[in-house]
């Protein structure tokens, strides 16, 4: 197996894990706040960004990607951002975007 | 002629490419950021539809429920969790850890899938959306079917590592590293439904 780097302790790994069970808490009781108050775009932003943060660490930290090769990095970001500029294009011409913001 | 060949990358690392990757884990790399293009389309099909009115009723968003959706994200958050924990157990050579560790992923992997059938059963049964009631329910099974498919392909490898483990005494070195690619599938597959849970779920809009 390959250990390049040093990889987080058992105990590291916990901590993330509460740290996802956290933010996954928080975008349901924003669901419900949003209920409530209807925030619409903001809700939407904030869910995004937890969704995000939720994203970048399991990718980061479980998936070790931040402790490997720079390759793997690259190949993996490279499929995301094309995936992302691909259908982000196809919804935007579709005027799904548009429709949903409104 | 001999002279091209370079003898020692054949020699001592026949899986390494000059990349200095092992094969499989850089296929394994390729395969899933491939795999974004696939679930991004579904998403993008489910988001086209999902607000689309003129269709019988009920649509996916007006029927969601919440926290049961919310208990099985959790579960499957911390199926990565005891996944990453085989994979150190197994890098401290500690084989009834690894194995441990590895047959309670399995496990939350099955409640998280049991929980999708429930979902599905309850929606069918309930509220009579099915396949065929508007398009927005045709892409939400599509979508989440396809994950669930995802997931029930994990708990098999899963279960095959964990069976080979306790009828070999333990992982070897290359079962090790087939626990590494195994833990990469898992992984995206957890970050693919928190995609799916906020995008699909907490953000979805009925049509009005």
């Amino acid at each position: 197996m390959s250990e390049e780097h040093s990889h987080p302790t058992p105990a590291q790994y916990w901590k993330i894990a509460v740290v996802l069970a956290i933010l996954t808490a928080i975008e349901v009781a924003l669901f419900y706040i949003d209920q409530e108050l209807q925030l619409g775009f903001l809700n939407a932003a904030l869910l995004i960004s937890l969704a995000i943060a939720k994203f970048i660490i399991v990718v980061g930290w479980y998936m070790h990607l931040r402790f490997e090769n720079p390759l793997l990095n690259r190949f993996f970001t490279g499929g995301f951002i094309l995936a992302l500029s691909l259908y982000g294009i196809v919804l935007a011409a579709l005027g799904v975007l548009v429709i949903r913001g409104g | 002629m001999t002279d091209i060949i370079h003898e020692p990358e054949l020699d001592h690392h026949g899986e390494h490419e000059s990349t200095g990757i092992e094969n499989r884990k850089l296929g394994m790399w390729i395969f899933l950021s491939s795999e974004f293009l696939f679930f991004g389309a579904l998403i993008s099909n489910y988001l086209l539809y999902s607000n689309r009115g003129g269709f019988p009723s009920p649509y996916p968003a007006e029927i969601y429920d919440i926290p049961f959706t919310s208990v099985s994200s959790f579960v499957l958050l911390m199926s990565s969790l005891t996944m990453v924990l085989a994979h150190n157990a197994l890098s401290r050579d500690d084989q009834n850890g690894a194995r441990t560790w590895l047959f309670a992923t399995a496990a939350l992997g099955s409640v998280f899938l049991g929980g999708q059938v429930f979902e599905f059963t309850d929606f069918v049964v309930e509220y009579g959306m099915t396949l065929s009631t508007n398009p927005a329910a045709s892409a939400f099974y599509l979508l989440t079917g396809f994950h669930g498919a995802h997931v029930a392909i994990g708990v098999i490898m899963l279960l095959s590592l964990w069976g080979i483990s306790r009828r070999q005494g333990g992982l070897s070195e290359k079962h090790g590293l087939n626990l590494e690619l195994v833990g990469l599938y898992w992984h995206f597959v957890d970050i693919i439904w928190i995609v799916i849970f906020t995008v699909v779920y907490l953000l979805s809009i009925p049509p009005v």
